[in-house]
């Protein structure tokens, strides 16, 4: 008998199948109405599902779908619509690479499609051909930040309207601003934590005969055992790395600040039935567990509603209860002498009142690191960090002090106009709403506005003819300034200087051999500013694409 | 170095080493089964032309390590065969549909995989009619069902 494709058996049809892409099971069900069933085989397109994409937007639900029976789901509906989105990402990055006009409006249409463009930004965020790939890399790379930014700023609207969101989550967010983290969605910190109290929970097979105060302290010192709290000895404690949650939890060492490491023994500690909060000290966030009502920290039953005595602690130096009385004596040292200010001041601190903490710990550290340079090991992209901050703080400084709202704003927008125009919608939303009222409102309205405006309007062409024809470097090429000896990129020239009088007076054009009848060009240097050059201090070089130094590369866009 | 005997669908007696013929799952098992009684063992769904083909490569594959996970997610991350396997499989249709449902029928899931990832590769970007073509598969679509079919994957067609 004469085999052919169309007598073998379903399950090897299957496995067939399943070594094909998804295009090709959709052209054999097109041959023959043989392979109708197999082509349409829920099993069949839930290993497409998984094989092809890893990152679904919320509201697929994918761990429920996937526990569930397999029938219990459209996979093969679920897979074209995600190809579709697929699709609809890599043209609109196609077009946003295509043209420099509309690039908001595309850049939106993007992020709005949600998580599920995730696959597809990553997949263009790491192409390593194409003539445009440096360009294709930095736009889905963009993108890719600024999905991850649009998830983490509705989560500190949420709290800024007082809607409750936890403390796990809220500190996440800070780590989606920075791409070192790795982190991608505020489920993958929860899951770590989640692995370390079960490990907690497993090391511990007594738990439940420990007091409430037995418990605080042995998750405290366990927490330190493991390593997971506290700062070592031998690292610089404003690293900018130790404020950041879902890097403290990756890191081999996990280092953090005594904000973070707080927020770790909080979740470990509710975790096991502990009520367990942050506590706003100053210098030093410490933990405050407070007993259930009707018993105290041992374990005792108190009679009456008399809530028990709370119990302090600082997780990030260890397993030993703080003396209230030392932590009064600490605030009147620092001139707090009110009662009621010291009781407010030793009260738990709210979700909110932590995020913003951690927000002005960054901007601290970033303002003492330059001074230790040598704790930059573990680079993290300042800019980020930074912006993540000045949100953080935008968002929750509060109604009550707008002056550091106002402090702010110029600095957020700033970066928000130099790094991350893609955030413009998230500026409007979140942002501009904040000054309502105030005169910076139609500030930054106008500012967006023009923004706008300029992402509409064609860029003009200047040709390398007629007046132009003396130009003799070309945008993209590299050089080294025959004076000041730094590295940059030509991104713009002028046939003769076109800045000001006043500037030329002020940098002493006319004392440059050629004058400032000569070619000056716009360079942008490795340091990430942008200068204005005179065509005599250009020495072309020519290095290979790796020997550049890292910072021009990674912001260079063709 | 112990060998045994299998016997074709065709009635041919075909001298196999033990460690070889091992490679296929069910033979194993029946060796465990019956111990070494030295009887020939009949495998009555393979000609002498397929065994023989199966026996070349499990001879080929006989000191591979066992495969590291039988998940099947992770064997079907990958559509590339090796060299060896690639001119292996260099065999007409027929022949290359036989190779598969032996090694189905005899479980060895290597030579399994190797073989339909050989068919994958002889599909893969293929429109419909050229598969038809390759496969000589007739169409048996009415031209309104050929239409309703095409408009139902028209996601899939070229960017």
């Amino acid at each position: 008998m004469v085999r052919s494709l169309i007598h073998l058996p379903d399950e090897i049809l299957h496995l067939i199948l399943c070594y094909s892409s998804p295009q090709s099971c959709a052209a054999v069900e097109q041959t023959n109405s043989r392979f109708q069933n197999v082509t349409n085989e829920r099993l069949l397109w839930r290993h497409h599902c998984q094989s092809h994409y890893k990152f679904w937007d919320g509201r697929h639900d994918m761990p429920q779908k996937l526990a569930r029976p397999v029938n219990s789901t459209d996979w093969k509906a679920l897979f074209v619509f995600k190809y579709q989105v697929d699709r609809s990402v890599s043209r609109l990055l196609d077009s946003i690479l295509g043209s420099q006009t509309g690039r908001i409006e595309k850049c939106r249409r993007v992020i709005n499609m949600g998580y599920d463009t995730k696959d597809t930004l990553l997949r263009y965020s790491m192409v390593d051909s194409g003539e445009d790939y440096l360009a294709r890399r930095y736009y889905a790379h963009a993108l890719l930040t600024c999905l991850h930014r649009s998830i983490a700023i509705p989560e500190w609207a949420k709290l800024k309207r007082g809607e409750p969101v936890s403390l796990d989550r809220a500190l996440a967010c800070f780590d989606l601003f920075i791409s070192e983290s790795g982190t991608g969605d505020l489920d993958e910190i929860r899951d770590s934590l989640d692995k370390i109290l079960d490990r907690f929970v497993a090391s511990h097979p007594d738990l439940y005969l420990f007091t409430p105060r037995e418990k605080a302290l042995a998750i405290a010192s366990w927490l330190a055992l493991n390593d997971l709290t506290g700062i070592n000895p031998d690292r610089e404690y404003h690293s900018l790395e130790h404020n950041f949650l879902g890097l403290a939890l990756k890191d081999p060492g996990h280092n953090s600040l005594p904000l973070v490491s707080a927020a770790i023994y909080c979740f470990i500690a509710q975790g096991v039935g502990l009520n367990a909060r942050p506590c706003g000290f100053p210098f030093h966030v410490h933990v405050i567990i407070t007993p259930e009502l009707g018993s105290d920290i041992n374990g005792n039953a108190l009679g009456g509603m008399e809530p028990g005595e709370r119990f302090y602690l600082d997780p990030f130096r260890g397993a030993r209860e703080t003396a209230v009385s030392n932590l009064r004596s600490q605030l009147t040292f620092l001139g707090m002498s009110n009662v009621e200010d010291q009781i407010a001041t030793l009260g738990e601190a709210s979700t909110s009142g932590v995020v913003l903490r951690c927000g002005k710990n960054i901007l601290n550290s970033i303002r003492v690191e330059p001074q230790n340079p040598t704790s930059r090991a573990a680079s993290i992209d300042v800019v980020s960090a930074k912006y993540a901050a000045l949100w953080s703080v935008m968002l929750l400084s509060g109604d009550s002090r707008p002056m550091d709202l106002r402090h702010q704003l110029p600095w957020l927008m700033e970066l928000f106009a130099t790094d991350f125009p893609s955030d413009i919608f998230l500026v409007e939303q979140y942002i501009a709403p904040l000054f309502h009222g105030l005169f910076e409102h139609e500030h930054i309205l106008e500012r967006l506005h023009v923004m706008r405006a300029a992402d509409e309007i064609p860029k003009q062409i200047r040709g390398r003819t007629g007046g132009n024809a003396n130009i003799q470097y070309r945008v993209g090429q590299v050089f080294r300034h025959r004076r000041y000896h730094y590295e940059a990129i030509i991104t713009g020239w002028d046939s003769e200087c076109g800045a000001g009088e006043q500037w030329m007076r002020r940098m002493g054009i006319d004392r440059l051999e050629a004058g400032r009848h000569q070619s000056f060009y716009h360079v942008l240097v490795a340091d990430r500013s942008v200068r204005y050059v005179a065509e005599e201090n250009i020495g072309i070089i020519l290095p290979r694409f790796t020997e550049l130094p890292k910072s021009l590369t990674a912001i260079a866009v063709i | 170095m112990s060998s045994i005997t299998l016997t074709s669908s065709d009635g041919v007696d075909i001298s196999v080493e033990r460690t070889t013929a091992e490679r296929s799952v069910l033979i194993k098992n029946m060796l465990e089964d019956l111990g070494d009684s030295g009887e020939a063992i009949p495998i009555p769904n393979v000609n002498e032309a397929v065994l023989k083909k199966v026996i070349e490569w499990c001879e080929h594959h006989k000191h591979d390590p066992p495969s590291a996970s039988d998940d099947d997610d992770n064997r079907r991350k990958t559509t590339d065969i090796d060299e060896w396997d690639q001119k292996f499989m260099q065999v007409d249709q027929e022949m290359l549909f036989e190779i598969i449902l032996a090694a189905n029928y005899l479980d060895i899931k290597a030579l399994l995989d190797v073989g339909c990832k050989t068919v994958a590769n002889m599909i893969k970007g293929k429109s419909p009619e050229e598969i038809r073509k390759t496969f000589n598969i007739q169409n048996d679509f009415t031209s309104e069902e050929e239409d309703q079919i095409r408009r139902e994957n028209e996601w899939a067609e070229d960017r």
